[in-house]
């Protein structure tokens, strides 16, 4: 084990994963031991326990895996309700949650979409932790 | 090893009540305890299931109601689990009736939802995501489920119209529960035609938000006979956590949920065909269709006929009934004491005092409690009758 040297630089930590987001680039943790792929990347491997675990970066195409709507939000998104949330099967292998740039009625299972990021809102850095408040938001465009 | 036993259960009318938790708590002790010596004469140790300090900006629940209870330097804490909370309260109770710490210990769960209304308590519920990347997209508890029913109707032969079949049995096993927060019955139409929470998840697919307290006296089966209370034997217990981020399971095998029931099952030496009711988490529809496959009850993908009659079910499903008491959907969801509302449910069924909704010869119940989203935590307990071989 070498966690002991994890600093907020590195991509194993929260920081270091939103550090690499914002300038653009999804990393994500690789199991060296069975490649499970993580998203964000940490210190160990959930699907086989091994802390041998790589940071590469991931494709940021994907397909949408399932999806929803949100009609009821928490109070902070209030005014951007209805939204389409989905689970994203990323083209590495990784799957992540996010909000989708489209209506609901216009997405399905399978459909094409890339992950791209942008500021947080005004809202959003309202309701964010001081330590998240310059981690950039991941959306889901359609491709 | 001592055998531990439910000896004794009591609760709070359930829904939008006008007591706090702590008093909440009071009137379920105060069934729990009628015709028992005090609490203080009998309880060693205290659980709280609590999910959430910001509905009343309280914690040190353990603390607050052994105190309510009348008792003193005894242990007592909070556990937390989200919506698995009960359960939990109920399994560290267990455990130390089982490995002979304490004789009587008082397992208890309580919430108080409506204070903060209805974005409150979204709000509180979103807290149970991954914080990083789920809550900061602004992710509910609805839609969590409903990235869950999606994939799953996408996988199965299941429609929006059976879904909401499960909705129409559990309120009309609540029309029989003089307990339940919603004691009506409601049709396919009414579920169908009700407003768009999350799709393909509407209003009466979801368990409702309230209030609500139960206590639960978990002994060993000689103090209950002392105590001349009809018992019911925890004969298994289990537990097991998944990942917390929902994108990262397989979202139509609650896999956690799996390993909890079969842990539950191989201590308590039976198999899911020995099971005659079943207490599931149905927070939302979509829920009993997946606890029921889950459980071993019903072959994947099957799930979603529990609404059926044994009879009509597909092959390979036991003829277990699930949620006679009209499950969260219609019973009532007040979170914390969930867990241990199931295990009411399951101590009044197998004591011959569930009235109207008594299932005919049960001797064996399931219970499964979820927390956070699906199986991020789940808890399964197995009771039996004394007689139950």
């Amino acid at each position: 084990m070498t966690d002991g040297g994890l600093d907020a630089t590195d991509p194993r930590t929260l920081p270091g994963f939103f550090d690499a987001l914002a300038d653009g680039e999804l990393l994500g943790g690789v199991c060296a031991d069975c490649g499970q792929v993580l998203l964000p990347p940490r210190p160990a491997c959930y699907a086989c326990g091994s802390r041998a675990v790589d940071v590469e970066p991931q494709s940021r195409e994907g397909r949408v895996f399932s999806y929803t709507a949100v009609h009821t939000p928490p109070p902070a998104f209030a005014a951007d309700a209805p939204y389409t949330v989905a689970v994203v099967e990323l083209a590495d292998g990784g799957r992540l949650l996010g909000r989708v740039t489209a209506d609901y009625a216009d997405v399905a299972i399978g459909d094409a979409v890339e992950l791209t990021v942008r500021e947080p809102t005004a809202a959003e850095r309202e309701v964010a932790l001081d330590y998240e408040t310059d981690w950039p938001v991941h959306v889901f465009e359609p491709r | 090893m001592p055998q531990p036993v439910i000896a004794s259960v009591g609760a709070s009318p359930l829904g939008r009540t006008d007591l706090p938790g702590r008093d909440l708590f009071s009137v379920a002790l105060a069934e729990a305890f009628d015709g028992l010596p005090d609490p203080a004469d009998l309880v060693e140790a205290v659980y709280v299931g609590n999910q959430s300090e910001s509905y009343e900006h309280q914690i040190m629940y353990g603390t607050l109601l052994a105190e309510w209870a009348g008792l003193r330097h005894v242990p007592a804490e909070r556990v937390e689990g989200c919506a698995a909370a009960g359960a939990l309260a109920l399994r560290h109770a267990v455990k130390d009736v089982r490995n002979g710490e304490h004789e009587a210990v008082l397992a208890c769960g309580v919430e108080k939802m409506t204070s903060a209304g209805t974005s409150g308590a979204t709000d509180a519920l979103s807290a149970a995501f991954d914080r990083a990347i789920e809550q900061r997209s602004g992710i509910t508890a609805p839609s969590q489920y409903a990235l869950l029913a999606q994939r799953y109707l996408h996988e199965t032969e299941a429609t929006e119209r059976d879904l909401a079949e499960i909705a129409v049995k559990n309120h009309a096993n609540a029309a029989r529960n003089p307990r339940a927060q919603f004691p009506k019955e409601i049709d396919v139409a009414t579920v169908l035609e009700s407003d768009p929470i999350a799709p393909p998840l509407k209003l009466y697919d979801c368990a409702p938000v309230g209030d609500g307290a139960a206590a639960v006296l978990v002994t060993t089966a000689e103090l209950a006979a002392d105590l001349d209370r009809p018992q019911v034997r925890v004969a298994g217990s289990g537990a097991s956590a998944n990942n917390i981020a929902v994108a990262e399971r397989d979202m139509t095998d609650v896999a956690g949920a799996r390993i909890a029931a079969e842990t539950a099952y191989e201590e308590a030496g039976i198999d899911a065909a020995a099971v005659d009711i079943a207490e599931v988490h149905d927070a939302f529809t979509v829920c009993e269709a997946l606890l029921a496959e889950a459980a071993g009850f019903a072959p994947a993908g099957t799930g979603y006929q529990s609404y059926r009659a044994p009879a009509e079910r597909a092959d390979g499903w036991t003829d277990v009934q699930l949620s006679p008491s009209g499950g969260l959907k219609a019973r009532g969801h007040p979170i914390g004491a969930t867990g241990l509302l199931q295990a009411l449910e399951a101590y009044e069924q197998l004591t011959g005092a569930a009235g109207d909704r008594a299932v005919e010869g049960a001797e064996t119940a399931l219970l499964l409690n979820e927390g956070g989203v699906a199986d991020a935590v789940t808890v399964g307990h197995v009771l039996t009758t004394a007689e139950a071989p």
